[in-house]
């Protein structure tokens, strides 16, 4: 029996009635997340990424539509690694957002809202949407 | 087996810190409780936690086991993997070793109404209920208001003083869905006044993952949800049209 | 007397919903729609973007996606940014942002083109 230096990584934040500071224990990396809540923020993650490419995607079917020339660039833009690279990303996180979504969607109308069920098909929505983006790489790269 | 257990006692400690403790377990032992309590007894008598009934129908001894709330009196000590790593309940302030203050869930709690609201004239013996109706209570009515769900719960880590809460929620539910309540509409327009206090559910299910009773409180915020949309409201649904009022 | 802004739980929740199964079955057309039939050229490309058909499900998607963005954005908003003062400017940083996209969107399907 003895201190360890391992100290309680702890934030001293609340106040109680009397005043005087506690503690509270939240430290995520010492809090267990099931597979549901990694699918979970995953989805939020992968949102807010694809809200910030909205604004490429627009800019790319604009350049396309402008004229033969700059259609023939975003044609040749695919020749490109980093491109391509690229594209493999988003369709993991499209793959993964629609995935995750749907889930959500089904358990709305209470279809696999039950524990077993919903365990299975988070994991089938993190391996899915990896799955998808594999063939993409398979494909593209 | 070895311990690890977040200790603070604040007339000592500035800060928490975690001390290791051995145990000799027995094949005999069976729940965490017991040995927490021989630590108590036999290495430590300052170590502190809250308990009751060590059966699992109070909910005192929810703590944090290995990362995932339960309650210690119904955790298998020998299926636990080693050190054994006990901390009070995630994001509730600590008032001593594996006690926290639960104050802000007992007002979310008491956000909801936890009673029947019915004014009409009580019969003589008893307001009754068909076997269909009592029915509809299960699944939400055995909670034992333990804490689990909403300490292990990120949108009530957010928000705690806003969201009511895995716990508090299905509580509402559980009135909600009673025959012999007359406040249904008023409970589902109070959930849906502030987007904060259901709304912020996004069904990360670590309530249900954790509940020791075995309840979805996940699964009954989706019905909540379910519910609002049945409701007819003076415009044909409830607040989806709401301007802003002045008052 | 005070003024009481529209609580909006679950409006914001229905019209995520709503405008995710919209732009689901959209992309799931776009998909079928391409692999029977790629557009092998500038004016096919053109031609079919600039139908009226296409241009109104199109328009309609964007709606969809720009609602779905605002709903998720001020969920994560909402969640994390606590100080009244700084969430009230980044919702409307971001509503802006939106709705410059969505002019910006509207410019490009709806003007004359050659």
């Amino acid at each position: 029996m003895h201190r360890t230096k391992a100290v309680a990584r702890t934030r001293v934040r609340d106040v109680a009635a009397t005043g005087s500071p506690r503690p509270v224990f939240l430290d995520l990396v010492q809090i267990q997340m099931p597979v549901g809540a990694l699918t979970s923020i995953t989805h939020r993650v992968t949102g807010f990424f694809l809200a910030l490419g909205v604004p490429f995607g627009i800019y790319l079917l604009d350049l396309s539509l402008e004229g033969p020339q700059s259609y023939a660039r975003v044609t040749r833009l695919f020749d490109n690694v980093a491109f391509r690279v690229t594209a493999v990303l988003f369709v993991w996180v499209l793959a993964h957002h629609l995935l995750a979504g749907i889930r959500h969607l089904l358990s709305d109308i209470d279809i696999g809202s039950r524990l077993p069920i919903a365990r299975r098909s988070a994991w089938i929505v993190n391996f899915g949407g990896a799955a998808i983006a594999l063939f993409a790489a398979a494909a593209w790269l | 087996m070895h311990f690890s257990i977040f200790r603070y006692n604040p007339e000592r400690d500035k800060k928490p810190y975690m001390q290791d403790f051995h145990v000799d377990v027995a094949p005999t032992d069976r729940m965490l409780l017991e040995i927490i309590l021989r630590i108590r007894d036999t290495q430590d008598d300052s170590l502190t936690i809250r308990k009751s009934c060590r059966e699992g129908v109070c909910g005192s001894d929810g703590i944090n086991i290995n990362g995932r709330n339960g309650l210690a009196c119904v955790t298998r000590v020998r299926e636990l993997r080693e050190p054994v790593v006990l901390r009070p309940l995630p994001s509730f302030p600590v008032i001593r070793d594996l006690v926290v203050d639960m104050t802000r869930f007992w007002k979310q709690y008491d956000s909801i109404k936890p009673y029947l609201v019915n004014d009409e004239l009580p019969p003589e013996k008893e307001r009754l209920q068909s076997p269909a109706e009592r029915d509809k209570l299960d699944g939400s009515y055995e909670c034992i208001m333990c804490g689990c769900c909403t300490s292990q719960c990120p949108s009530s880590w957010w928000n705690p003083k806003r969201f009511v809460g895995p716990a508090g929620l299905i509580q509402a539910y559980r009135f909600i869905s009673d025959s012999r309540d007359r406040a249904t509409r008023e409970r589902l327009e109070d959930l849906n006044s502030d987007p904060y206090r259901l709304f912020r559910c996004r069904t990360i299910m670590n309530c249900t993952e954790v509940c020791p009773v075995g309840l979805s409180p996940s699964r009954a915020i989706e019905r909540i949800r379910l519910r609002m949309l049945d409701v007819q409201g003076h415009d044909g649904g409830l607040a989806l049209h709401r301007v802003p009022t002045i008052r | 007397m005070a003024v009481r802004i529209a609580a909006t739980g679950l409006r914001a929740w229905l019209v995520q919903r709503a405008s995710a199964i919209y732009m689901l079955l959209f992309i799931v057309f776009l998909l079928a729609h391409f692999t029977v039939d790629p557009p092998h050229s500038y004016p096919a490309w053109h031609a079919w973007m600039t139908s009226y058909g296409v241009r109104i499900i199109t328009t309609v998607f964007f709606a969809a996606l720009l609602a779905h963005a605002w709903v998720g954005l001020r969920d994560v908003v909402m969640d994390y940014v606590h100080a009244t003062a700084l969430r009230v400017c980044v919702l409307a940083l971001l509503g802006f942002s939106l709705a410059a996209t969505g002019v910006w969107m509207m410019r490009i399907l709806w003007m004359a083109r050659g």
